[in-house]
């Protein structure tokens, strides 16, 4: 008796957050639209397709690695690592096709499984070593950017094929292929998230590891299925990141962790865990691409900019707050 | 009031009169006498014959031009007989605190001279200061202090004039009528980004028929130049030339105007002269690289500490432009250029 109460309560609460998660959608996808009708009609030249077509390639290896950052906080973790991952895997997938000659294709794919590689040390180190998340990515972003000096000297891989281009500035009639390739990503993320058990689960462990674990989900194998994907789509973006400048780029991405965690904070992920969808994500990315590509069009100084994304941050949160406490008042 | 009560016993009395006494100790060790602490050993401003110990720091390590900084000190030290070197760096070039930090465990390790780039011309000269003050050798490498000690020489590009000298090409190739200029810092700061910014603007101001639209950071970023200069292109498409700071840049900027099929209608000037930035030379798409000569640096920097240590005080050390050479379609396959663009021991850019 006493059991189907708890199971209602928890009902509950699960639909009210994810309700609130909704509105935070609403919240941020409402911000998006105002920066974009605002640009519309500051910049004569926002709404023309080369810009257009420029704010979609440039977003596009943020957004795939931040849709794997919010699989991660849903869990109530963090990567810290997915900058130099993100890195490395794009120099290694660079160096698999000048400097080894492997085809195209097969050295992408090994640039993303480096990257799953190094998800799975951090999944390991969180789920069975019992390491704190943020300590575990912490020690990997310091690891994987030393992994790309080494071999290379921080020096930069160049002469990567023609073809390889393809992934990052191609595009299949007038979209581009980088966007198509965040759809594709976007689509599977949500799948896994909504229709499958590792989302359910991912959500679960966020919400309550304890009651996760005593209600029999496999912790350990689930969390570090988590920080894999999270790692191979970090590295997913590095190759993105590399094709659109057809290099291998040893300091890329630093500081990108922040803009994926900001992306999915924004989209209303929630570090506490439990809550964040790959749609939220999505729009935060874009939001953030949106003030960059806005402050460059309009010129605004340099030192702003980073100003406008901070503050830009705090106003999603406060108002996802808000909206949340208002939700559980009129419950 | 009983008695009792206010009666201590004796070992509260000595638990409390242990912890006054401890208190006081410490309060006269740091309160009274507190002070900066002071080297213990004196100078050794003698030469010295045996093996010698160098530490040659970067501003950072994992960056190309300062690994060939370290071939050309490697070099250098293998010139001499008896002499090795350490390399060692912070990981980034604004992590100013953990270049004192190194610096001081150099000095505590006890090598007889340091050649090292200054992150911080200020907070890096009390380091210099103790480093002269224990007898060791100190030769600045790219960038000084402020102020420079006289016995501490500095080999280093002039950044300023080479920025000006570069800008004045641009000027040249636009002629009368002049045109838009976009600018691509990467570091607003730091000293590089800003001496090669005021040569820029020096000669812009000069020179009003150019037209300076837009500033954006690429904050030493591939990817970032790359956006920002698409993004500079979609506002200004009447674009006539780009002037970028550094590598990720000039190589941001030529990315984006072959993209937009601009390839020689938007001209390109910058600095540093990684691979693809020499390919774009080749191709027209760059119209002029500004190359420094990073092995000259780290071997100046390393001979002349050899040379100071073994002499002794009476060898006075002067300060070097190590010169910056200007690249383009015209001379880009020179020898000299070539041994620039590809330094090693055995064809050094000397």
């Amino acid at each position: 008796m006493s059991s189907t109460t708890t199971t209602e309560e928890r009902g509950g609460s699960a639909l009210r957050e994810r309700l609130s998660g909704v509105v935070s959608q609403l919240a941020a996808a409402g911000a998006l639209i105002v920066v974009f009708v605002f640009l519309s009609f500051a910049s004569p030249v926002f709404l023309s397709a080369d810009n257009l077509f420029n704010i979609g390639v440039q977003t596009s290896y943020t957004a795939v690695i931040a849709i794997g950052m919010t699989l991660v906080i849903i869990t109530a973790g963090i990567d810290l690592s997915v900058g130099s991952v993100a890195a490395l895997s794009g120099v290694v997938g660079v160096v698999l096709m000048v400097q080894v000659g492997i085809p195209v294709v097969p050295a992408i794919i090994g640039g993303v499984l480096v990257g799953a590689l190094c998800g799975l040390v951090n999944g390991l180190l969180v789920s069975v070593a019992g390491l704190n998340p943020f300590i575990a990515t912490l020690g990997m972003l310091s690891v994987a950017r030393g992994l790309v000096y080494i071999p290379t000297n921080a020096k930069a891989v160049f002469g990567a094929p023609d073809s390889f281009r393809l992934l990052g500035q191609g595009v299949i009639g007038a979209i581009p292929i980088p966007i198509i390739v965040v759809a594709v990503v976007a689509i599977v993320g949500y799948v896994v998230l909504s229709r499958t058990k590792l989302g359910r689960y991912a959500y679960a462990m966020g919400s309550n590891r304890e009651a996760a674990r005593l209600s029999g989900i496999p912790i350990k194998r689930y969390l570090t299925s988590v920080y894999v994907i999270s790692g191979a789509l970090a590295g997913f973006g590095g190759m993105i990141a590399s094709s659109q400048v057809a290099s291998g780029q040893p300091n890329f991405g630093m500081g990108l962790e922040l803009d994926a965690i900001a992306a999915a904070v924004i989209g209303g992920a929630s570090l506490f865990g439990g809550q964040g969808t790959v749609v939220g994500t999505l729009i935060g990315a874009f939001l953030i691409a949106l003030i960059r590509n806005g402050s460059v069009l309009l010129d605004v100084n340099i030192y702003y900019q980073q100003v406008i994304i901070g503050v830009v941050i705090w106003v999603a949160v406060l108002w996802d707050q808000y909206r949340r406490r208002r939700l559980a008042a009129s419950d | 009031m009983p008695s009792a009560k206010r009666r201590i016993s004796r070992k509260e009395f000595l638990r409390l009169g242990g912890t006054g006494l401890a208190g006081a100790a410490l309060v006269g060790a740091t309160g009274c006498n507190a002070k900066v602490r002071q080297s213990s050993s004196g100078g050794k401003s003698g030469q010295k014959s045996g093996p010698i110990q160098l530490a040659v720091v970067p501003k950072a390590v994992g960056f190309a031009f300062w690994e060939q900084v370290r071939i050309g000190a490697e070099c250098a030290a293998s010139k001499h007989k008896d002499v090795e070197i350490q390399w060692d760096g912070v990981t980034s070039e604004t992590d100013v605190n953990g270049q004192v930090d190194l610096l001081q465990n150099f000095i505590t390790q006890g090598v007889e001279g340091l050649v090292y780039a200054a992150t911080d011309a200020k907070v890096l000269y009390q380091v210099t200061e103790q480093a002269l003050d224990q007898g060791l050798v100190v030769v600045n490498v790219d960038s000084g202090t402020e102020p420079q000690p006289k016995q501490v020489p500095v080999v280093a590009t002039d950044n300023v004039a080479a920025a000006a000298d570069v800008t004045e090409r641009m000027v040249k190739k636009l002629g009368k009528k002049g045109g838009k200029v976009a600018f691509i810092p990467f570091q607003p700061g730091t000293l590089t980004n800003d001496t090669r910014t005021e040569g820029f603007k020096k000669v812009l101001g000069e020179n009003p028929q150019l037209d300076l639209v837009a500033t954006q950071s690429s904050e030493s970023d591939y990817n970032t130049a790359l956006q920002v200069t698409n993004d500079i292109l979609t506002a200004h498409p009447d674009l006539d030339a780009i002037y970028a700071a550094n590598e990720p840049g000039v190589l941001g900027a030529a990315e984006a105007v072959r993209q937009a099929g601009e390839a020689g209608n938007i001209l390109i000037y910058g600095w540093d002269t990684a691979p693809d930035e020499v390919k774009a030379v080749k191709e027209g798409i760059v119209q002029s690289l500004v190359a420094q000569n990073p092995f000259r640096m780290g071997y100046d920097g390393v001979d002349k500490a050899v040379q100071r240590i073994r002499g002794g005080s009476d060898v006075k050390l002067k300060s070097v432009d190590t010169g910056a050479t200007l690249i383009s379609k015209d001379n880009v396959n020179d020898p000299d250029v070539q041994s620039l663009l590809h330094p090693s021991c055995k064809n050094p850019p000397l």
